[in-house]
């Protein structure tokens, strides 16, 4: 689902093909996320099929290249051969990008993640010691907060503006874990 | 590493026989330079016990506490107060600065009542408020400046005049996320710098600025995290 509107934000800019596609994918979603370069292809095939990309006629290409100031760039980094599957976005495909952009994401559904299990099911299983299975969780999570942290102090505030808003999403999914972990400890001690 | 805060088996019990309160069982903990330590726990745990303990803001019932070697609970109270105005500077959550002062005049305030002539405190005032950044405000009073500003030039008085130990309860505890992290790049600069540093806070992403988190439960040490080793 993001990798199809990755690529068509990215065409939505200037056509590309599917190197650069690529490489363009992963600097803006800060190395988070590597793809191989089947799956670019094979999601591009795709959304030419939906009509949301076609890919660019010679001269088109032409255009693009003189204009596109990467294009130099585009040249070395990618495959000669790879130039000739340059794609552009269609109209249909920036209206059906923008609709995913102004459409909030709800995340819907009780958690089904391990953490949250492993803790409901100690908490229900009453012999357990819940109180030293949070806190070792905390201390785990909290060191992984420490080592985002270090990486965001290292980071450069203007050049990897990505990066740091990647740290800030996980450090603030880790304080939240710990939050409730907190929560979590202060109402088994409160009954 | 030199320890510069150190407690050996350091408690604080409140009332006598079966009606006393412990608000720390006794506690080992060495803060060495360049280090900043973060204690976590909930309200009651423990921490601003510990912190004030540190800072001479209160004795200790059982133990030491050692800061630069000198025992904090032995010390007169005209000792105490040397070593708050040279070696100790406390940064609270909020109430900081006084409303009817500018930044500087906040800045160079324990440096006068430490008996300097007022030129001078005004111009090492000026040094420590450039060193949060803030020397272009150091004429304005606390209500023209912002949360974050504010929370700057109580770190700037903290530090003032060459103190190296900062202990901070709560400073980023009434700040938004952007501004309380430009507060703990702060405290983290001033580690990196040879300081030393003790944090309070239930934040986990501030406490995770620090070199170690200590974790309180009731009054005593149940654990401590330190970052993994970097990969590869």
């Amino acid at each position: 689902m993001s990798v199809r509107y990755g690529l068509l934000a990215i065409l939505a800019e200037a056509p590309n093909h599917g190197y650069q596609l690529k490489t363009d994918f992963e600097r803006r979603t800060a190395g988070s996320w590597q793809l191989n370069i089947g799956q670019i292809y094979t999601t591009l095939q795709r959304l030419e099929r939906d009509g949301l990309v076609e890919p660019l006629t010679a001269s088109d290409r032409h255009a693009a290249t003189a204009a596109e100031p990467r294009g130099a760039e585009a040249r070395t980094a990618g495959p000669r051969a790879d130039e000739r599957h340059a794609y552009r976005i269609t109209a249909a495909g920036r209206a059906q990008l923008e609709a995913w952009l102004d459409q909030p994401v709800i995340t819907e559904g009780p958690p089904r993640d391990e953490l949250t299990i492993k803790v409901l099911l100690a908490v229900a299983a009453g012999d357990i010691e819940v109180t030293a299975i949070l806190q070792r969780q905390r201390t785990a999570s909290v060191e992984q907060l420490q080592a985002y942290t270090r990486r965001k102090a290292q980071a450069d505030p203007e050049r990897d503006l990505a990066l740091l808003i990647l740290l800030d999403a996980l450090i603030f999914r880790t304080e939240a874990e710990v939050r409730w972990l907190d929560a979590t400890e202060a109402r088994i001690r409160q009954r | 590493m030199t320890d510069v805060v150190c407690l050996e088996a350091a408690g604080r019990r409140f009332g006598q026989g079966h009606t006393a309160v412990v608000a720390l069982h006794p506690t080992d903990l060495a803060v060495g330079e360049g280090e900043l330590v973060a204690i976590m726990g909930p309200s009651g745990s423990g921490k601003t016990t510990l912190l004030s303990l540190v800072g001479g803001l209160d004795r200790p019932t059982e133990g030491h506490v050692l800061v630069d070697g000198q025992d904090v609970g032995a010390l007169g109270a005209r000792d105490l107060a040397r070593l708050r105005r040279h070696e100790v500077g406390y940064v609270f959550q909020d109430l900081n600065l006084l409303a009817g002062l500018t930044a500087r005049e906040n800045v160079s305030l324990p440096l006068e009542l430490d008996g300097r002539p007022t030129r001078e405190a005004g111009a090492e005032a000026m040094t420590a408020l450039a060193s949060v950044g803030l020397d272009q405000l150091a004429e304005r009073y606390p209500d023209d400046l912002s949360g974050g500003e504010q929370q700057r030039v109580a770190i700037a008085r903290a530090l003032v005049g060459g103190r190296r130990v900062l202990l901070a309860d709560e400073p980023t505890g009434a700040l938004d996320s952007i501004t309380g992290e430009s507060v703990m790049r702060l405290l983290r600069h001033h580690c990196d710098g040879g300081g030393t540093g003790i944090l309070v806070t239930h934040d986990a992403a501030h406490a995770a600025w620090a070199d170690r988190v200590v974790f309180l439960r009731d009054g005593r040490v149940v654990d401590e995290a330190r970052p993994a080793p970097p990969l590869g």
